[in-house]
């Protein structure tokens, strides 16, 4: 078991704890501006740290290259997603004007 | 049975059931938060799935599956933003 493996574990481990930490929470929240806390470290932080581990795993090549952009693209969009969820709750509990443009 | 897939499983197993739990409950807006915990719980198992079975093509559904999961949720955001079973929107659309 060489030290690269031992760190593509650590990263998978963590990349996992908090992607089930972020599920277990979604049943936690009851409120639905609560549940946006749990969609952003899974997108932001989990799912990267798996991908990561995956990178270190795989080695310095273009099948790492591709996993780090799936991590950043993951990542870009779970942010993207969740104002959009946000900006949705928002309208639909009558705190946002439909025509707003925030 | 390696670490990826083990990891694989526990994700299937302990993960995917709050999701589907969230998306299947409660008002359609509130019902995006699961869907969108499970596109990315999906991307993750996946990429493991990938390396576990030694098969570098399932990385290509991932990377598919990345790209149209937020645009599919963005969409609808879209179509559910202002829309309010409990008040529905009285607004005279049909009028202008």
């Amino acid at each position: 078991m060489t030290v690269r493996h031992v760190c593509a574990l650590v990263l998978l481990v963590a990349g996992t704890g908090v992607l089930l930490l972020s599920a277990l929470s979604l049943t936690a929240l009851a409120r639905p501006f609560a549940r946006l806390h749990a969609l952003t470290p899974a997108t932001t932080a989990g799912v990267p740290l798996v991908a990561l581990a995956l990178a270190v795993e795989t080695g310095p090549g273009r099948a790492a290259v591709k996993l780090l952009l799936i991590a950043v693209i993951v990542a870009f969009g779970g942010a993207v997603t969740a104002m959009a969820i946000g900006r949705a709750t928002a309208q639909h509990e009558g705190l946002l004007r439909e025509d707003s443009s925030q | 049975m390696n670490a990826w897939l083990l990891a694989t499983a526990v994700l299937l197993t302990l993960g995917m059931p709050p999701c589907v739990w969230a998306a299947g409950r409660g008002t359609a807006v509130e019902r995006l938060a699961g869907l969108n915990l499970a596109t990315a719980l999906v991307t993750a198992v996946l990429l493991l799935t990938a390396q576990g079975l030694g098969r570098s093509s399932f990385t290509d559904v991932a990377l598919v599956l990345a790209v149209l999961g937020p645009a599919g949720t963005l969409v609808f955001t879209r179509f559910l933003g202002g829309r309010s079973m409990e008040a529905p929107d009285t607004t005279a659309r049909g009028k202008a």
